[in-house]
């Protein structure tokens, strides 16, 4: 299993999505991407984006930054 | 018989504030008022947090007690005292006792009336059962309390207006089931429908069920309990919560010949003289004008009580004072959903038939980087030929109350949007974004009257795609994750970089209506430029876009 680490921290949506989005295409069924993000849509966004695309959103930890692992189905 | 310089009758917001007035005015005056309840200068206002146990001391909503009132301002406080009438010739009051009903005689100088309003009950069946109460003093608020008891249960709030939303996430936060049952289409009528839309949908995400469109037509005790009857169904409920508005206490007023003026109230002229001048009244109880349309209105607000009953009492000691007027500013918080209005919104200016444009623009509060930043939507309402701002409404979980606040005194000064665009507003990251958010809603605003920019609101927008005559385009230029989190029904994914290879696909849509929609509407205004610039002609911008949209996203 592949980890990607993505620091998004300072990009302002779309930037994190988008950031997940190229990530996941260049990843393996099962891998893993752990993302730190600044940008407070995330929490929502990313929430919505798994459960729409069938990705599975391991973790999601609302600080300063956000941080979230999302595993590609 | 005592005589005093002064007599106010009624002791809450205006009653306190104009005798404390005088009193600093004239450090010599006879001062006394006189109070049918048990408290004087309490903050109506926080009720519905006392309830909701955010505010736990009973005490700290008491601005003043009577005793501080005799001894730091020499008042003369009598609580439990009603004045059944006023003898306008002689200059006297007849007051009774309501504990002992000892009758008494006051004379006076000056009488100033600040009876307040209350809430009112019609006479639907059933209204009388102890579980149904109204929440205007501290001993409605004590009943209520005393209702509830230390459970939880279901409640029912009929009325969705500032107060019923108020007492709803109140209730919620003591862990109560609550639904609001309002009569109107929509709650918070002083509003345009998608921001009432938007704060029900944020009340609903927290729990709390509204029924809109609802008439209540009986409530009936049934075990232990009260059900609800009403237009869309019925409702159990261990404890009910009346809001559906209140009405003036003029009946003193109006007892002794004084003049009325609008919804019952009792007339007044700026400086809060009534039709005798020797009698002022303020507060509640009384009118005062529209600052934008010089007509009578009503403001039933603690903050226009204040500054009423200064006026009131700065002229009535000597110094002539006026208080123009309101704007009609408000505004609401419930579970960290805020929202603000001044001046005209959209509905009032389209049906006293202004000729005026409106225009909502999202922006972040403070930087976005900056923590705690959350974003806002200011919707702007302006004479669509010279620019006059005539309304605002602010929205959303972050500070609304500062755009709002400069819009009203914009409007207050006759300031144009060209004069506010450029206004020098504080700025650093922790308080506000480097385009300030109105300084923003402004260029918007400037955009929209000279033609650079044409948009519709999401109400308009959402009866347009639902027609049977749509056969228009509604455009996301987003990236392809963004779109997939969620967009307006039906809406066409091009990102807006591949805008130069696949602009084709929709070229059958060059002169039909093409909605373009992104998260606020900055990006679908980039688009906006480059689809007029690649010749489509009827192309709008969505105000508020998919994050301040107020029906389903898909």
């Amino acid at each position: 299993m592949a980890v990607k680490e993505i620091d998004a921290r300072g990009l302002q949506c779309p930037g994190p999505i988008v950031e997940v989005f190229k990530a996941i295409n260049a990843l393996k069924p099962g891998d893993e991407i752990r993302i730190q993000v600044t940008d407070r849509g995330f929490l929502e966004d990313v929430k919505t984006w798994c459960r729409k695309t069938g990705n599975v959103l391991v973790s999601l930890e609302d600080g300063q930054p956000i941080k979230a692992v999302i595993r590609k189905k | 018989m005592q005589k005093y310089d002064l007599i106010v009758i009624g002791g809450v917001a205006a009653g306190t504030k104009a005798a404390a007035k005088t009193r600093r005015e004239k450090p010599d005056w006879k001062i006394a008022i006189i109070t049918r309840d048990d408290d004087v200068s309490y903050a109506g206002c926080g009720l519905p947090y006392f309830i909701g146990d955010i505010i736990q001391n009973r005490g700290q909503l008491v601005v003043r007690t009577p005793e501080t009132l005799r001894l730091v301002h020499s008042i003369d406080v009598f609580t439990r005292h009603s004045v059944l009438s006023i003898d306008r010739e002689k200059h006297t009051v007849s007051v009774q006792n309501t504990n002992s009903n000892e009758k008494l005689e006051f004379g006076y100088r000056k009488l100033l009336l600040a009876t307040g309003a209350s809430a009112m009950r019609p006479p639907i069946p059933g209204i009388d059962s102890e579980r149904i109460h109204t929440i205007r003093s501290v001993t409605d608020a004590d009943a209520i309390l005393a209702g509830m008891g230390s459970k939880s249960g279901r409640a029912v709030v009929v009325g969705g207006g500032f107060i019923g939303i108020e007492v709803a996430e109140n209730l919620k936060h003591r862990g109560w089931e609550v639904t609001v049952i309002e009569m109107l289409p929509q709650i918070l009528p002083p509003f345009d429908l998608e921001i009432a839309l938007m704060m029900q949908k944020h009340l609903e995400k927290n729990g709390v069920r509204i029924v809109t469109g609802a008439c209540v037509q009986s409530f009936c005790d049934k075990d232990g309990g009260v059900e609800v009857a009403t237009s869309n169904g019925a409702f159990q409920a261990d404890i009910v919560i009346l809001s559906i508005g209140i009405k003036p206490n003029s009946g003193l007023g109006c007892d002794s010949g004084l003049e009325l003026g609008c919804r019952g109230t009792i007339r007044v002229d700026a400086c809060g003289r009534t039709s005798d001048p020797d009698i002022f009244a303020a507060g509640d109880c009384a009118s005062t004008f529209s600052v934008t349309s010089g007509n009578e209105a009503w403001s039933p607000m603690g903050s226009t009580a204040n500054k009423q009953a200064r006026a009131a009492a700065l002229t009535l000691t000597g110094t002539e004072s006026e208080f123009p007027g309101v704007l009609g500013t408000m505004i609401v918080k419930a579970f960290g959903f805020s929202a603000a209005r001044t001046g005209v919104n959209e509905r009032e200016a389209c049906e006293s038939k202004m000729n005026a444009v409106s225009v909502t623009v999202p922006s972040d509060d403070r930087a976005h980087y900056y923590p705690g930043s959350e974003k806002i939507a200011i919707k702007l309402t302006a004479d669509a030929e010279t620019g006059e701002l005539l309304g605002c409404q602010t929205y959303g979980m972050g500070a609304v109350d500062k755009p709002l606040d400069a819009i009203a005194v914009a409007i207050t000064m006759g300031a144009t949007v060209h004069d506010v665009a450029h206004v020098d507003f504080a700025y650093a990251p922790p308080f506000s974004t480097a385009i300030n958010p109105v300084n923003l809603a402004c260029y918007v605003m400037q955009n929209k009257l000279s033609g650079k920019l044409e948009s519709i609101g999401p109400v308009e927008a959402n009866c347009m795609i639902h027609s049977p005559d749509w056969d228009g385009l509604l455009l996301d230029p987003r990236e392809i994750p963004e779109f997939m989190i969620g967009t307006v029904p039906g809406a066409v994914n091009i990102p807006i970089h591949e805008f130069p290879t696949r602009l084709a696909e929709v070229a059958a849509f060059k002169d039909k209506t093409v909605i373009v929609v992104c998260n606020y509407g900055k990006r679908a205004f980039e688009a906006y430029v480059r689809l007029k610039h690649h010749g489509f002609n009827r192309v709008k911008v969505l105000e508020g876009g998919t994050k301040f949209w107020p029906y389903e996203l898909e």
